[in-house]
């Protein structure tokens, strides 16, 4: 597969997809769609590794001076869910969605190295696997996810734990730049004819601005923790004081990588968000070009702000000011989105499917999120509030409130095209609910406790005023959250045998992944609709009333 | 905020009538230091939400930008849900086949959206230069308080009077005290809430910061920044004084230890230097003192031990020194194996009561 | 662009962003501790000088190669392809010879910052070219198999690109190392 030219002309149909039958078919596929949904079964174990452990955490700290955990227990639990949730969960479902639709969405026959794309798949489950190990092997990894030096230096971090953070980071990184690197050269080289890169769908674009950021961001996160290795193994002393070196030059590092990290977590579930906004208001997205740039801005800022998570460590007026700065102005670009998204909804017939439903509240999750966010760019407001339950409420925010609803939104918009049948909406309408009823309950109080003095990463704390109650409701909370995830299992294992039959397009949405069978053929398109436009399926079935001639008499608006 | 307690619990301050439980400040040698009560120190019951109860010009100063900013936040966060409410109200089309008009954008409503907030921020961000600029503490002229964090607790030194103390502060109310922080192992971070900014404690780097306290008062600290196993107990106390109980404090801290008159007490002195407390703990101002682990001078005076995880009563500190594993797993302190007298004996000793 | 040229070009970037942090870690440190001065002492820039230069006529010979095997002629592809092996090794070979020294003068990579940060970065450096090594032995391998047909478009220019991002990685360090730019 060299160019694009080939795919325009029909490709003759494969019988069967490999020479294997069964789980050697699945474990030896260099088929994205396979691939991608590998990478969701592997972020749905970790997802249950990972909440778990925060189910634990959360009945530790049900009540003031709990015993149910041992302190050293809680440290391991802790630092595990945060890698967990971030490196083997939000990173692999995003992967096994981009993988899944990238190729569908511009017209592929499949990614520009499928073997490759095996490969990133194997070494994050490998990855992963080596890090969990790590609980049998003397102990996991108790520094923190983030692992700040000289805890996790030698003596302070004296178990193997941290050294497998490493290695596992090491692997499944590997993995997530292959797999990015793979993605970048898709879009750029095997779209349809007539898809230029201005009429991409947003989820396109936005996994490709991701994968700019892993293949940037990615290293830096592994020479930090190669730099971690060497003083743990070596005893030299990058990070240790003692010895010349600095715990500073740690969180620099590891904040270069951390944060536009953040954004490759949110820069996917915005995409998701733009795809399915527009087909349940029946409108296309509002402000493309605007949707577009600003994530472009987003990309770019996202490694200019890595020190507005070192506000408390005493780096200067001046510094402080610096990255006040980008920080206050990152929120701009997202804000973008946000009106567009409801602009997108404004005067739209809005169909309240389950993945409206998540779309919509995601607005309001991450909107919440993102102000909080905004509140610790105002320096002196986050030497109060970072570190404490505060920021916790703001993490999971974004990360749950947005990423995993934007995830969730994807779920039922896209099962159909993967399985070939509907999730069940009465299902799924219980699963919305108690995940909004259950997630507020768990993070909205975390605001207030941050604000009554309590820090975070502590497996226990004093019998202040309002802190017990506060902490029980949010347990309460984590245990609906627990429930809503059964009722989406119980939805997604139900309806893989008896969902409604989906058919090629149940939303009649637009783009080229519904020009095809539910699930597609192994080859992905019996033939390519042509592109006009952003909407090649609306521009298919209203003849003289395309997007082009459209946007024409709206005036101004260039289709490209 | 004075915390009585419950054991391994630090409760509310309403038992205080408890003889028991009080805290009492001793007799350790008893040269002029008075019991210090609720009453003498103004103490109130603890602020349900310190971060919005200033007691200091700084707190106040990050009050007031945190009041612009939640004000501004709110109002973004009103327009925004208040408009996807109304979509969803307004626009709900179930059943309708017929698609609505097909906008594509408008780059006027771009602009708008793009500037205000902008200005927001632009706002936003003049006012947090202008509170980190009044914030600003110098790095040059030596510090009136030193605090060093450990693994987990705190050494407070003040560099003039040559005082060396533990988990404690003490300062005169109304004055500003510029204090330099250390760290001597890993990262801990110096917060307390109603007075002040956080700062890291960073080993190999100083950090300075202010500190003040408009009231006198006891007001709660602790370690802002995981530090290991024992973090969520490194806690500490910012005991604000009238100038007269600051210098009655600071000379009780200089009288060196005298010899307890009581015999279980003289015998908890004795078990003091053999049970290889001395190799760890220091129990006076002496030069050189040991900076291993909590310095014990005027233990007695102290509202709370081990970092916040007991209350200072005579029976807590037996259960500590009994079995300091089960209050504190993890912390450094080992399992001494004491008998109950040797305990008894000891905590006769350090609680000094006479 | 050719599809596995592009692939490339985004792994170098990547790599590039390692590289960058190592260097930044080694100019921010190599100074940080007592005997970094004297550890430094025991690089010797001038021999060093000379295996940078054949490194960098490597560079040369690779593209020779390239150049042979676009005209068709196997031979000539085949041949500085081996010299490009040649003169990588010989590079590989001065390096192992100056770590020996420095290990022999007791300059360990715990030994001060200086080795620490050296070791590290020159180290990477090093593992790259030897891996630089195996994928030009293997494209050479397939030169030499019965089933060779020419070698198609993109292998020797994948791993061509590699080895000049490699030695341009080695202008950086040398630069920064033994010249002491920075």
């Amino acid at each position: 597969m060299n160019g694009t030219a080939e795919i325009a002309a029909p490709v003759p149909a494969v019988e069967k997809e490999s020479a294997h039958e069964g789980l050697l078919a699945w474990v030896s596929t260099v088929d994205h769609k396979r691939i991608g949904i590998l990478y969701l079964l592997a972020a749905a174990f970790f997802f249950a590794l990972g909440g778990g452990e925060a189910m634990l955490m959360r009945l530790q700290l049900s009540w003031p001076n709990l015993h149910v955990l041992a302190p050293d227990t809680y440290n391991q639990l802790f630092t595990m869910h945060g890698t967990t949730m971030i490196f083997l969960v939000a990173m692999p479902v995003i992967f096994g969605f981009a993988n899944y639709l990238v190729p569908l969405m511009i017209g592929a026959r499949d990614v520009a190295f499928p073997r490759l794309n095996a490969m990133s798949f194997w070494l994050l489950l490998f990855g992963g696997l080596l890090l969990y190990f790590s609980f049998a092997a003397g102990g996991a990894p108790d520094a923190g996810w983030f692992s700040y030096a000289p805890l996790s230096e030698q003596p302070y971090s004296s178990s193997n734990g941290t050294d497998y953070y490493v290695l596992g980071l090491l692997v499944t990184g590997i993995g997530s730049v292959a797999g990015s690197i793979n993605l970048l050269v898709t879009i750029l080289k095997f779209r349809a004819p007539g898809l230029t890169m201005r009429r991409v769908p947003l989820f396109v674009w936005m996994v490709f601005n991701t994968a700019v950021l892993v293949i940037l961001a990615i290293p830096v996160l592994n020479a930090a923790i190669v730099m971690l290795l060497i003083d743990r193994k070596f005893s030299s002393g990058f990070f240790q004081p003692g010895q010349g070196g600095s715990p500073l030059i740690w969180q620099h590092f590891f904040w270069t990588f951390g944060h536009p990290e953040v954004y490759i977590l949110a820069l996917p579930a915005f995409g998701m968000i733009s795809e399915v906004i527009p087909v349940f208001s029946r409108k296309p997205i509002f402000g493309y070009e605007f949707v577009a740039a600003s994530t472009v801005a987003i990309t770019v800022l996202s490694f200019g702000v890595w020190a507005h998570h070192m506000f408390a460590v005493g780096l200067g007026v001046l510094a402080n000011s610096f990255f006040a700065g980008t920080s206050l102005l990152i929120a701009v670009p997202t804000g973008v989105k946000i009106w567009n998204w409801i602009a997108t909804m404004w005067q739209g017939h809005l169909k309240l499917t389950t993945a409206m439903l998540f779309a919509m509240a995601f607005l309001v999750e991450f909107t919440i999120g993102g102000l909080s966010g905004v509140t610790f760019a105002a320096v002196p407001m986050d030497w109060q509030l970072t570190d404490t339950y505060y920021l916790v409420a703001h993490l999971h925010y974004v990360l749950f409130g947005g990423t995993i609803f934007g995830i969730f939104a994807a779920l039922y918009y896209w099962f159909p095209k993967m399985s070939g049948r509907m999730l069940d909406e009465h299902l799924g309408r219980l699963h919305f609910w108690l995940t909004v009823v259950g997630f507020n309950l768990t993070f909205l109080f975390h605001h207030a406790l941050g604000i009554m003095g309590m820090p975070r990463r502590v497996y226990t704390y004093p019998d202040l005023p309002g802190w017990g109650i506060l902490n029980l409701v949010s347990t309460i909370g984590a245990s609906i959250m627990g429930v809503s995830v059964l009722v989406l299992a119980r939805n997604l294992l139900h309806s893989l045998r008896h969902g409604k039959i989906a058919g090629d397009n149940p939303w009649e949405a637009w783009t080229l992944e519904w020009a095809t069978t539910s699930p597609p053929p192994a080859h992905n398109f019996n033939k390519v609709p042509p592109v006009n436009g952003r909407r090649p399926l609306w521009d298919l079935h209203h003849p003289g009333r395309t997007d082009e001639e459209l946007q024409k008499q709206e005036g101004g608006a260039r289709d490209p | 905020m004075l915390y009585t307690s419950k054991a391994g619990a630090v409760g509310d301050s309403q038992r205080a009538a408890n003889r028991e439980d009080v805290v009492v400040c001793p007799g350790l040698p008893a040269a002029g230091v008075h019991a210090m009560s609720n009453a003498d120190l103004h103490i109130t019951s603890p602020p349900w939400f310190p971060v919005f109860h200033p007691g200091s010009p700084d707190a106040w100063a990050i009050q007031s930008l945190s009041g612009f900013v939640f004000a501004v936040c709110a109002v973004i966060l009103a327009i925004v849900t208040g408009l996807v409410v109304f979509c969803l109200w307004r626009f709900r089309r179930p059943e309708k086949r017929e698609e609505p008009p097909q906008r594509f954008g408008n780059v006027k409503l771009e602009i708008v959206w793009i500037t205000i907030p902008l200005l927001l921020v632009a706002v936003i961000g003049i006012a947090t230069v202008f509170t980190m600029k009044s914030m600003a503490a110098p790095a040059s002229r030596p510090p009136d308080l030193i605090v060093r964090g450990h693994q987990w607790w705190w050494e407070v030194e003040y560099p003039q009077p040559g005082i060396v103390t533990a988990n404690e502060i003490h300062l005169p109310a109304g004055r500003k005290w510029l204090v330099e922080l250390e760290a001597a192992d890993v990262i801990h971070d110096f917060w307390v809430p109603e007075l002040a900014r956080k700062m890291d404690m960073i080993p190999g780097l100083k950090r300075r910061m202010w500190l003040e306290a408009d009231q006198p008062g006891v007001y709660q600290g602790q370690c802002a920044e995981f530090c290991g196993a024992q973090h969520a107990w490194m806690r500490f106390q910012v005991v604000a004084q009238s100038p007269a109980d600051f210098s009655a404090w600071q000379a009780g801290q200089l009288q060196p230890a005298a010899i307890p008159s009581r015999a279980e007490a003289r015998e908890g002195q004795q078990l003091f230097q053999q049970m290889t407390c001395v190799t760890c703990h220091a129990i006076d101002q002496s030069p050189g003192a040991l900076r291993t682990a909590p310095n014990l001078a005027q233990l007695a005076s102290r509202y709370q031990i081990a970092g916040g995880a007991l209350a200072n009563t005579p029976k807590q500190l037996f259960q500590w020194l009994m079995d300091p594993q089960k209050y504190k797993p993890g912390c450094k302190m080992p399992d001494l194996k004491l008998t109950d007298a040797q305990a008894h004996a000891l905590v006769a000793y350090l609680e000094g009561t006479p | 662009m050719k599809t596995v040229k592009l692939g490339m070009i985004f792994f170098l970037v990547s790599e590039a962003m390692f590289f960058l942090m190592l260097i930044i870690a080694y100019v921010a440190l190599h100074h940080a501790s007592s005997g970094s001065a004297q550890a430094e002492r025991t690089l010797d820039p001038a021999k060093t000088a000379v295996f940078t230069a054949l490194l960098l006529a490597s560079s040369f010979t690779i593209w020779l190669s390239e150049r042979g095997n676009a005209a068709g002629k196997h031979f000539l592809a085949r041949g500085w392809l081996a010299m490009t092996l040649l003169l990588g090794g010989i590079f590989l070979f001065g390096q192992g010879r100056e770590y020996a020294h420095m290990l022999s003068s007791h300059v360990t990579i715990s030994s001060s910052l200086f080795a620490t940060t050296f070791f590290t970065l020159t180290g990477f450096h090093g593992l790259h070219v030897f891996v630089g090594l195996l994928a030009m032995s293997v494209v050479l391998g397939l030169h030499f198999s019965p089933a060779f047909t020419g070698l198609r478009g993109s292998a020797l220019p994948a791993v061509a690109l590699y080895w000049h991002f490699v030695d341009a990685v080695w202008i950086a360090v040398f630069s920064v190392v033994y010249l002491r730019v920075l």
